[in-house]
């Protein structure tokens, strides 16, 4: 996560209005929804591909990397709907059959066609988000949802969280460094028991932590009520917004064609 | 004939297992592995659906969390970190018998220490957290995982938590609960894959038959690692943190 992260923080694009980038993304991963055309799928994960190493100055890899992180979930959710698993024979005439006992796995070319195409879908979605996480810091993106008018009460609890992540995996590493170097994981129990030792302090870590914050605040005159902070300056980006028209245009014009 | 008919049966079983874990294998060891529905995997229609259908359960949760913020201001930092702890524990490697190692998702133990409804919130904005920076799970998905992983599964774990209080030994209590809400999760999201694709010969029961026990392979030794590792982490924190479990209300546990 450190990856996604750091270069959502050093991409070309970064202080480009987050509107505007997260308005590219939600449009396409729409599109990807409901146009719902395996073709107009793949072209959105070329363009979202294409844009993160053109517009943002990503490395290609990193792109293709993160948009794989979920092939695990994508491969086994794939499989159930390419293959139906029945205890009566499918009477449907184009299907292929296998039996295994008293079981009949079966695929038909529509529901290849229907996994290819949910495959794809996922892909160009997930593309489209991934374009959003990798050029856009979490913090511009509670700063749009400020301006979308949602609760200040939630605002504070993303901005806390999101800080305290980072700060509390910190701590977590260190105590798992510490723990690995006196063998904690050498056997299953063992490691079974440093996990649970682990997990225990790092609640009462967190407990601390958030009392000494309110400390802190207190010290400073806070009785309630939101956080405040500064918003970054952000621009408007004309050539993004350029290519990112004729990026939308051109899945809907693959779909008028096909 | 019966051996033949035992050996296509234990293949059957086998192919799924042996694929699961070479794919677990070949991933890298700081993803976490929970049952998420990905991005764009469900169809528009599916997507709204949950959404609509987790709104009301959000609003509960968010007058829920207003009401404690407006009583006690204090615990708006409180709730943020236990939010961000929430997130953290997915990133604990829980030790798992095949060789790969599999994360908690916290629910259960977050259920137990915060109530279901905090958790209902929390959990939602770990989701979009996990979208955003871990690239797991999706935007439009993420009405249907909020309400499996961060609405269902703790409703369920707090009703067999309630249901089991004083009854049996806490640990006992503890294990349930926490299993419980990851095997209300695992249920629940098979569900929802099932509805949105219904198998074009078995229909919707085969279907769920087929994803479940597709999922069952990660997910059901998970939900028994995550029972231990709960009750391990709250026997420390009872010996170790009674004035913190007694601020959250907890002390006669």
């Amino acid at each position: 996560m450190h990856i996604i992260d750091c270069y959502a923080y050093s991409n070309k694009i970064r202080a480009v209005d987050p509107a505007q980038k997260a308005g590219l993304a939600v449009t396409v991963l729409l599109l990807c929804l409901l146009l719902n055309r395996p073709l107009v799928s793949l072209l959105a994960v070329v363009w979202m591909w294409g844009l993160a190493v053109w517009q943002a100055g990503l490395p290609p890899l990193v792109f293709g990397r993160v948009l794989l992180a979920e092939l695990f979930f994508l491969l086994l959710a794939t499989v159930a709907v390419a293959l139906s698993v029945s205890t009566i024979a499918p009477t449907n005439p184009e299907a292929w059959l296998l039996q295994i006992g008293p079981l009949w796995l079966s695929s038909t070319p529509a529901a290849l066609y229907n996994a290819v195409n949910l495959v794809l879908r996922a892909l160009g979605a997930a593309s489209a988000m991934n374009f959003l996480a990798l050029t856009t810091p979490l913090v511009d993106l509670v700063e749009l949802m400020r301006r979308l008018r949602l609760s200040p009460i939630l605002i504070d609890l993303m901005t806390v969280m999101y800080r305290f992540i980072f700060v509390l995996l910190d701590s977590l590493n260190r105590m798992v460094a510490a723990q690995e170097s006196r063998l904690g994981y050498s056997s299953y129990r063992r490691g079974m028991a440093s996990a649970g030792l682990l997990g225990s302090q790092l609640f009462i870590d967190t407990y601390r932590r958030s009392q000494r914050l309110q400390t802190a605040l207190d010290a400073r005159g806070y009785t309630g009520g939101d956080l405040r902070v500064l918003p970054t300056t952000y621009y408007t980006s004309r050539p993004l917004l350029a290519v990112s028209a004729v990026a939308i245009l051109s899945l809907l014009a693959l779909r008028l064609v096909l | 004939m019966v051996s033949k008919k035992r050996l296509g049966w234990s293949l059957l079983l086998t192919l799924p297992l042996l694929v699961g874990v070479n794919i677990a294998w070949a991933r890298p060891a700081e993803l976490p592995q929970t049952m998420h529905i990905m991005e764009g995997f469900l169809p528009l229609g599916w997507a709204i659906f949950w959404w609509v259908v987790a709104t009301p359960f959000w609003i509960v949760g968010f007058l829920r969390v207003k009401k404690i913020l407006t009583e006690r201001p204090e615990q708006r930092l409180l709730l943020g970190l236990a939010g961000g702890f929430v997130f953290v524990l997915s990133a604990l490697k829980i030790p798992s018998v095949t060789g790969s190692s599999s994360h908690p998702t916290g629910t259960g133990l977050g259920t137990i220490l915060f109530g279901p409804f905090v958790v209902g919130i929390l959990g939602t904005i770990a989701l979009i957290f996990q979208a955003l920076l871990v690239a797991h799970g999706g935007i439009s998905t993420l009405g249907a995982n909020a309400m499996s992983m961060a609405i269902g599964g703790p409703l369920v774990a707090y009703g067999v938590w309630l249901l089991l209080r004083g009854k049996v030994p806490t640990y006992v209590n503890v294990f349930a609960t926490a299993f419980v809400a990851d095997l209300a999760t695992y249920v629940i999201t098979t569900t929802q894959l099932a509805l949105a694709f219904p198998d074009p010969v078995s229909g919707f029961i085969g279907s769920w038959l087929t994803f479940a026990a597709i999922f069952a392979v990660t997910q059901i030794p998970l939900a028994v690692a995550e029972g231990i590792l709960t009750v391990l982490i709250f026997n420390a924190l009872q010996t170790s943190a009674t004035t913190e479990m007694r601020a959250l209300g907890l002390q006669e546990v």
